[in-house]
């Protein structure tokens, strides 16, 4: 029985990692936003299209 | 896809529409505004939007807001603060959006403003309707970056304050870190406890049996008050105002497993119940978050845009320049300046000219009212077709929209309390208790006294009341959860018992059974023309025009001609040349030279006609009247309008109590008279004069395209248009009412089985485990059978 005094404590140092990662992503904001990643996904790969900086909107560049 | 309007938006397409060729397709659109955004997001690569969008955009408009204000330091100094992102020293600001409908929406703001060089960090919820922006000042203005907020059609408003909002933030975070915790420590909590019931003949020896439970006291420890502190910190307001309720029996049955286990663990005792108490908390903290998190939604977004108010207003100076002050700075006797479609910073009173108001807030009325100078302009309200000068006559606090808003708290306030039976079964139940635990304590006493201490322990624990008070909170997170799929957000937490208990509902006209669109009814006194002619005539008249009233004319006849050198006079209607002739179409007087009738008449050299216009019916405000019916509840009409328009729409739905010229007072006091007849009313409306009576209702329904403020005043808020929310959410309502009775019958028989078996002393861990676990099983699944409910 004397494993129970390396596995017990080994238990314990395990779930705080597993609280100190949850608290680090909560504190990072990884749970501020479930809805938008997930349609990252969804849209086509940016490389196969040649990328342009938009010009500004117009009829909005006075406020530029 | 030939859309039936516009690309953008969706909305219906003005003849003729903006058009566009988007990668080889021609699109039509309603406003060169949504053509410009969909132009933009095209070149900017984010044309992946209109497929992941779930719902049509806001439309764009054609007027640009000014936005240069944005970049004011002293809206910054409130509203933004100070952040160091990646090396880069920056600002951050919270926005509030009304036009962000589905997740794509987040999507889209996120990406075009990180397109923007000078954006260091963008998130932006759907959900809440919130945008933070992290910029740098040195490489783009703020007004920038709101500019193409703008031009996509998510105007920006401003949030209540920048503190505020990291309050908001992190409290969430505490409530999921809450959650968490009680996860990880109630899982861990079990593993130890597992090892000590698989010992089931005792061999374990005992310096190994304590050795495991305080390795599980020290894991429960942060789970019960850290995690658990919301429930402990409830029960002693709860006991401090001498009202124990939910809370109490929570807080007082977690704790008690936990002493009970010290206890035990000290004494060497043969019981511990750790698991118990760590799983407690864990599943009413997961219950209570859900619940939460569904009115959250709902009140976050109402409430934000009832606050949200022009930031700025235009003041005249003496010389006669304008500047643009903060609202606050306005004071009595100056002068503003309201630009066309503005809303009105402070009461005051028009200055020079005529102008028209859209009053909907104020009024519900939403045709514009012509002033003419001298008349008393209201804060709130909108600027129609002029821009108007004002001397500012009453500000902030002093204004008719801040009395309306007083009027709503005081009614908020004055509601009558309905006695909540969970709280009710809670105190008696703990009362009861503790009566039994007395009793057997000395009963044993006298019988066995050694045992007399453990018995007790074991009583109050297995009765912990675990079902008890998870029949309330599992059954109401899954009913809002079923609420919230059918569309309709409860804002408040008693919402959903007290529509249960609906007896009554009274209904607003305008914009809640009617849709606010005017609907030709008949043509009449007609001379010289025949029904189709005039028609034809009011269409072309009324197609250009721009005229609320045009929307009655849209598919009045097939073909139209177009009219030239059409002119709008202010207040008396339209004219111009239809097919060679001249036509004039408004006020008896102006158009046709007879008497002001109230009617809508078309006149010309060859004759005269007139049209009755009236507010058509919601689509499905028939059926939603109907189904409340069949319910047994009683419909009222109660509305702002005149005699003959309610008694006709109280006719046609089958409304046998309306009526007609109802002020908010007088809505008010016609459901306090239901309320004294011992009906209990629910009202749904959608105007801010129905907010007062919404407050003062019951329950109350706000429909989720009228004001603001009525929404903030409302229990409920229906998505969408679709008045069928409403039977539907009483049919929830009920059906929960009827769960949670059923899970509290189970609670109780349980405990009315399991207290004799403890009293007696024959309680095992083994029989307490079992019992404790099924009996919350039992609650939680038949609470679930909530969520499977769908819409009629």
């Amino acid at each position: 029985m004397n494993i129970l005094l390396l596995l017990i404590p080994l238990s314990l140092v395990l779930i705080g990692v597993a609280i100190w990662v949850f608290v680090w992503a909560v504190r990072r904001g990884q749970f501020d936003d479930l809805d938008t990643p997930a349609l990252d996904i969804l849209r086509e790969d940016e490389h196969d299209r040649p990328l342009q900086a938009p010009d500004p909107p117009p009829g909005h560049a006075d406020a530029d | 896809m030939p859309a039936p309007g516009c690309f953008h938006c969706g909305e219906a397409l003005p003849e003729p529409p903006a058009r566009l060729v988007l990668d080889g397709e021609p699109r039509e659109f309603c406003c060169s505004g949504c053509a410009a955004a969909a132009q933009w997001i095209r070149d900017a690569r984010l044309d992946d939007y209109y497929r992941l969008r779930s719902q049509p955009a806001s439309r764009v408009g054609t007027d640009n807001p000014d936005l240069a204000a944005w970049d004011r330091e002293e809206l910054l100094a409130g509203h933004a603060r100070d952040v160091m992102l990646g090396g880069t020293r920056g600002r951050e600001i919270t926005v509030l959006s009304d036009g962000m409908h589905c997740a794509a929406c987040a999507w889209l703001i996120d990406r075009a403003l990180q397109r923007d060089p000078g954006v260091l960090e963008t998130s932006a919820n759907a959900v809440t309707g919130r945008i933070r922006i992290a910029w740098d000042p040195q490489r783009a203005p703020l007004s920038r970056l709101l500019a193409r907020l703008a031009a996509l059609g998510y105007r920006p408003y401003l949030a209540a304050g920048e503190e505020r909002e990291r309050e908001r933030r992190r409290e969430r975070n505490r409530a999921l870190l809450r959650i968490g915790l009680a996860g990880l420590g109630a899982m861990q909590a079990m593993m130890f406890a597992e090892a000590l019931y698989l010992d089931t003949r005792g061999e374990m020896p005992l310096p190994t049996r304590d050795f495991f439970r305080w390795i599980t006291f020290m894991v429960s420890t942060p789970v019960v008050f850290w995690a658990g502190w919301p429930f402990i910190a409830g029960a002693w307001r709860e006991l401090r105002l001498r009202r124990p309720g939910m809370d109490t029996l929570v807080a007082g049955s977690t704790l008690l497993a936990y002493f009970a286990s010290v206890a035990g663990t000290v004494r060497g005792s043969e019981h511990v119940w750790y698991d118990a108490a760590v799983m407690f908390v864990f599943l009413l903290l997961v219950a209570r978050q859900l619940e939460q998190r569904a009115r959250g939604i709902a009140s976050a977004q109402v409430d934000a845009l009832a606050r949200a108010r022009p930031a700025f207003a235009t003041r005249e100076r003496s010389d006669g320049s304008r500047e643009s002050v903060p609202v606050s700075a306005i004071a009595v006797g100056d002068i503003a300046c309201v630009a066309v479609g503005e809303p009105v910073p402070a009461d005051g009173v028009l200055l020079d000219g005529e102008a028209r108001f859209e009053e909907a807030l104020l009024t519900g009325e939403s045709s514009a009212v012509r002033k003419r100078a001298g008349d008393p302009v209201y804060a709130g309200t909108a600027c129609r077709e002029h821009a108007a000068r004002l001397r500012v006559t009453g500000v902030g606090s002093d204004t008719r929209l801040a009395q309306l808003v007083r009027l709503v708290e005081q009614a908020q306030a004055h509601r009558p309390a309905l006695a909540r039976s969970s709280e009710r079964i809670a105190s008696r139940f703990v009362a009861g208790l503790a009566v039994a635990a007395l009793l057997v304590y000395f009963g044993w006493r006298l019988h066995d006294p050694a045992r007399a201490f453990e018995v007790t322990l074991a009583l109050l624990v297995i009765s912990c009341p675990c079902a008890l008070s998870l029949a309330v909170p599992a059954a109401l997170a899954a009913a809002h959860g079923a609420l919230a799929r059918l569309g309709v957000l409860a804002v408040q937490p008693e919402a959903l018992e007290r529509l249960a208990e609906t007896t009554d509902v009274v209904f607003d006209k305008t914009g809640t059974l009617g849709d606010g669109r005017p609907r030709l009814q008949s043509v009449d006194r007609l001379q010289g023309l025949d029904a189709a002619q005039a028609l034809r005539i009011a269409m072309a008249l009324e197609r250009d025009s721009g005229h609320p009233l045009a929307l009655a004319f849209v598919d009045a006849a097939d073909d139209a001609p177009v009219a030239t050198s059409l002119r709008a006079v202010a207040g008396q209607g339209i004219e111009g040349m239809v097919e060679g002739e001249h036509w004039r179409l408004g006020q008896a007087g102006f158009a046709a030279g007879v008497a002001d009738d109230g009617g809508l008449w078309l006149g010309g050299a060859r004759g005269r006609a007139r049209f009755t216009v009236a507010e058509g019916e919601r689509q499905d405000a028939r059926a939603a009247i109907a189904a409340l019916r069949q319910e047994g509840l009683i419909v009222h009409l109660s509305s702002g309008d005149g005699d003959a328009a309610v008694r006709r729409f109280a006719a046609e739905l089958g409304i046998d109590h309306a009526h007609a010229r109802q002020s908010p007072t007088d809505k008010l006091a016609y459901a306090r008279a239901l309320q004294a007849d011992g009906r209990v009313v629910a009202m749904v409306g959608d105007g801010l004069n129905d907010a007062p009576v919404l407050a003062g209702a019951d329950v109350s329904l706000a429909i989720g395209d009228g004001a603001a403020l009525a929404q903030r005043a409302a229990d409920l808020v229906l998505g969408g248009r679709s008045l069928m929310r409403v039977p539907d959410a009483i049919a929830v309502a009920r059906r929960t009412r009827r769960i949670v009775r059923q899970n509290l019958g189970w609670a109780t028989a349980y405990n009315l089985l399991a207290l004799p078996l403890a009293a007696a002393g024959l309680v095992t861990p083994w029989l307490a485990a079992l019992g404790m676990a099924l009996s919350s099983l039992v609650v939680t699944a038949n609470s679930l059978r909530l969520a499977r409910m769908r819409a009629r």
